[in-house]
């Protein structure tokens, strides 16, 4: 069967509901879809038995023409062995030209293996997607740790990317026209190895930066003495939300979930302050959609300046403290008012 | 009396050594963490150094850890130059058994689907016994994470990522903790696996002298395409579905006011601060 179409892996939440991310694919998918003649936009659902109307009417409602409904009650929970074959079981029934997947967790395991079983090229973590020469996909992604920017095509099909939540905008349609496929997996032909015995969720609470109208984000120049206590108290004055670079959470300064960048969160405060980050173009790739950024670094070459509304060319172990203390002379006079 | 007791520790060493032979698959990265960056924004490579991928030293460590408990045999592999012997030193310097470099000019230019299917290949040639392959998360120069549960997929073999902390390991399964954000996940699998390793809960060990001597004399073993099976249709560019059609840099720009800081000017900087996060 000739390659047609768009295939999309639909994640569900907790609530089986549509994830964002998903929606944001479709959407992409569409303005794809104008520029290749003839395709389709289709998705793949995974869940246990239940009522799937009120899936079917969220995925039209974003433009998706055709959904594949999987489901088991033995896939109630995600389970990483029976998804991944799922997954490459319909793609192979109904081969696309096109495979694109939500860069969650998951979705990164079920499109390394995909890729894996089609024999295809995959591009993790795009930045960008469109079509290129000979109706190719032209996957964009950060390269050369981050520092570069890369437009990748792809000989193969299905052509497979992974995107991230945020990079693209979730854009409704409403004159949806789906049609919907129940497909049944023999489930007992997959052997599974992995099995999980605990799974706990640790209830500390953080902001979301994702929704963090200030953020304050840390690089590798704060990643030394008392850089990021420096940080965390810029941030306390202003009422932001701590983040950093990629180079911060390798060094242990901050969270997995407080990573900015291409393979961390992509973010959109209103200010967005960074401090010690040279920007690299996976973190860039980050912040584009904030409102407006500053940018402390010593270094005047570093490319962050380019892109900052604000920067200020020093040491940030000189700068911090004098800031800090103007904030509170500051909130000292306001006081006395 | 001895004998017998000689007679049995061998043989406990050699069950246990036996079903317990793990492959650390590591690779060799620009050190990205000091790019000098040049006037007009471009980076100055040449002074770049080559390091070991911070994360593959922590990949290094758990195998080490499970080595030290049940006396099995590590080595590590990896794919890339003839320079790429010096993560190789770095290895056997830290502890490990034995170790292994890919070479060939015909693996130039490997994506991510070319190279796992070279992993693969060495592994299965080279350690067909193999018990658990360890590999890092992530590469910090490509950082695709996908080279690892690629190979897990080609293998046939479970693969978990995220995992920082062995809990168990036996002849048949392993049991690791796996972290990813706020929910810790513990799973018990079956092997031969793959693990991806991030944030392991012990850093890395230091070489000793010891081991940093053993490095420099140690006798490594160079492969090559013939060595392990592999058709010159499958590696580098030729193997490779996907292949960069052009590279530039970001160049949305917003032009911003730029303030070099000198004592004099904090009341200016601490205004336009102001003036950015209060609109006053």
């Amino acid at each position: 069967m000739e390659p047609n179409g768009i295939l999309i892996f639909a994640q569900l939440d907790e609530k089986y509901n549509v994830t964002s991310v998903t929606e944001e694919l479709l959407s992409k998918a569409r303005k794809l879809k104008e520029k290749i003649w003839n395709q389709r936009i289709m998705t793949c659902v995974i869940g246990p038995r239940m009522n799937y109307e009120e899936i079917i009417n969220n995925l039209s409602l974003y433009g998706c023409d055709e959904v594949v409904i999987v489901n088991d009650d033995r896939l109630k929970e995600y389970n990483k062995t029976y998804y991944s074959e799922i997954f490459v079981r319909i793609a192979k029934k109904y081969p696309p030209r096109i495979i694109l997947i939500g860069a969650t967790k998951e979705g990164k395991e079920i499109a390394a293996y995909t890729s894996t079983k089609l024999e295809t090229g995959l591009t993790a973590d795009c930045t960008d997607l469109d079509i290129g020469e000979n109706n190719l996909l032209l996957s964009t992604r950060p390269t050369f740790g981050g520092k570069l920017t890369a437009n990748i095509l792809c000989k193969t099909f299905p052509q497979m990317a992974t995107v991230q939540q945020n990079v693209f905008k979730a854009e409704k349609i409403y004159d949806g026209n789906i049609n919907v496929i129940f497909e049944w997996e023999n489930l007992d032909t997959i052997e599974n190895k992995i099995e999980i015995i605990n799974k706990s969720k640790n209830n500390f609470s953080f902001n979301d930066i994702t929704k963090s109208e200030i953020i304050v984000a840390g690089g590798n120049g704060a990643c030394k003495e008392n850089g990021f206590a420096l940080i965390y108290e810029l941030a306390q004055k202003l009422n932001a939300s701590i983040a950093g670079s990629r180079i911060a959470f390798e060094k242990g300064y901050i969270t997995k979930s407080q990573q900015v960048g291409q393979t961390g969160k992509i973010v959109a405060p209103k200010v967005y302050i960074a401090i010690g980050i040279s920007g690299a173009d996976q973190h860039l790739t980050g912040i584009k959609n904030s409102g407006k950024i500053i940018a402390v670094n010593k270094d005047k070459n570093a490319p962050i300046f380019k892109y900052a509304d604000v920067g200020i060319v020093g040491d940030l172990f000189t700068i911090l403290p004098e800031l800090i203390n103007r904030f509170n002379i500051d909130k000292e006079e306001q006081n006395e008012q | 009396m001895l004998f017998s007791v000689f007679i049995n520790n061998f043989h406990d060493y050699v069950i246990r050594g036996y079903n317990l032979n793990i492959a650390v698959l590591i690779k060799q990265v620009p050190d990205t963490d000091d790019v000098v960056w040049t006037q007009n924004n471009n980076i100055d490579r040449t002074n770049m150094e080559s390091i070991m991928n911070p994360v593959d030293k922590q990949a290094i460590e758990a195998a080490l850890r499970i080595k030290e408990l049940n006396n099995a045999n590590v080595v590590t592999l990896t794919m890339g130059p003839k320079k790429a012997l010096d993560i190789l030193k770095e290895s056997i310097a830290m502890g490990v058994d034995d170790a292994f470099l890919l070479c060939d000019s015909k693996f130039a230019g490997s994506d991510t689907l070319a190279t796992s299917k070279i992993l693969t290949k060495a592994i299965e040639t080279l350690f067909p016994d193999v018990r658990l392959i360890i590999c890092g998360q992530s590469a910090s120069d490509g950082e695709t994470g996908q080279t690892g549960p690629c190979c897990g997929a080609r293998l046939n073999v479970p693969c978990l990522d995220n995992v920082n902390e062995i809990l168990e390991i036996t002849d048949e399964y392993i049991i690791v903790s796996s972290q990813y954000e706020r929910v810790q996940t513990v799973y018990k699998v079956l092997l031969p696996a793959l693990i991806c390793i991030n944030n392991f809960i012990f850093p890395p060990r230091i070489p000793k002298i010891a081991g940093y001597i053993k490095s420099q004399k140690y006798d490594y073993k160079v492969y090559n395409m013939y060595d392990i099976n592999i058709l010159e249709d499958d590696a580098g560019l030729k193997g490779s579905p996907t292949y960069v059609s052009s590279v530039y840099r970001c160049e949305d720009t917003r032009n911003g006011k730029i303030i070099v800081y000198n004592q004099d000017n904090l009341n200016e900087i601490y205004d336009e601060i102001k003036k950015v996060v209060y609109g006053t």
